[in-house]
């Protein structure tokens, strides 16, 4: 079953972008079927349902009652594996 | 490439800013000038920052890569600005932790799904600390092109 994740930043603009590329990436090479939704956290709560994760470039204070992890490594480039094994732990048990 | 579509106009160096909306004004105001963004962008640029911060620690070395919204950009493009002295900006991803940025990436986005190729080059030249040292180093922008075209041949 295709798993949703939504991948938000403020204007989706630049760092949603590179995330959600590096998110399509990773879930190819591990076998996993995903649908992408790339959004401006404003939008998240209107694009929740069937979502399996939220991966944000940009603080989020909210807890939408999804995983949630930062992307932030993708931009930095410090901290990338440990950033992809948690997504793929999420995803591989959604 | 990124290189080829540098122009010498948009790489600032000894850029002499107190804060971050000098940083806005001074580098994007280069990126209005040549036709790259609305009026609009400058004050875009400091609303975003403010709200969606964008420095990043890279190792050690303060990198911000300023960005807005589409409807203030004209076409795609990037400016590069070396600071004199580090100005202060929030760190992406968080409220309140701050990094001293030397230097910017500052980015006019059109369409970012068509330009994830140089989005990905972008991210790719500020995450190697041997370029950033390297761009920090030199005093012109022929050298900074230099620089970047080099790294480029090994993406």
């Amino acid at each position: 079953m295709k798993k949703k994740v939504i991948v938000a930043c403020g204007g989706a603009v630049a760092t949603s972008t590179i995330a959600a590329n590096k998110v399509v990436e990773l879930c190819k090479k591990n076998g996993i079927d995903v649908e992408i939704c790339q959004i401006r956290i404003s939008e998240i709560e209107s694009n929740l349902p069937g979502t399996s994760l939220i991966v944000t470039t940009s603080k989020v204070k909210r807890d939408y009652g999804v995983p949630l992890i930062t992307g932030m490594p993708f931009i930095s480039g410090v901290g990338v594996e440990k950033t992809e094994a948690a997504i793929l732990k999420v995803l591989q048990e959604a | 490439m990124i290189w080829e579509e540098l122009k010498n106009s948009l790489i600032m160096t000894e850029v002499e800013a107190e804060s971050y909306e000098d940083v806005m004004r001074m580098i994007g105001g280069a990126l209005v000038k040549d036709g790259y963004a609305k009026e609009s962008y400058v004050g875009a640029l400091i609303a975003r920052e403010k709200e969606f911060p964008t420095g990043l620690d890279v190792d050690g070395i303060g990198v911000a890569i300023p960005h807005t919204d589409v409807s203030h950009v004209k076409k795609a493009g990037i400016a590069i600005g070396v600071l004199k002295k580090p100005v202060t900006f929030v760190q992406m991803g968080t409220d309140d932790e701050t990094v001293e940025v030397k230097l910017v990436f500052m980015l006019s986005v059109v369409n970012p799904n068509a330009h994830i190729d140089q989005l990905q080059r972008i991210i790719s030249i500020i995450q190697d600390t041997n370029v950033l040292n390297q761009i920090l180093e030199v005093k012109d922008a022929e050298q900074i092109i230099e620089i970047i075209r080099e790294k480029e041949k090994s993406l």
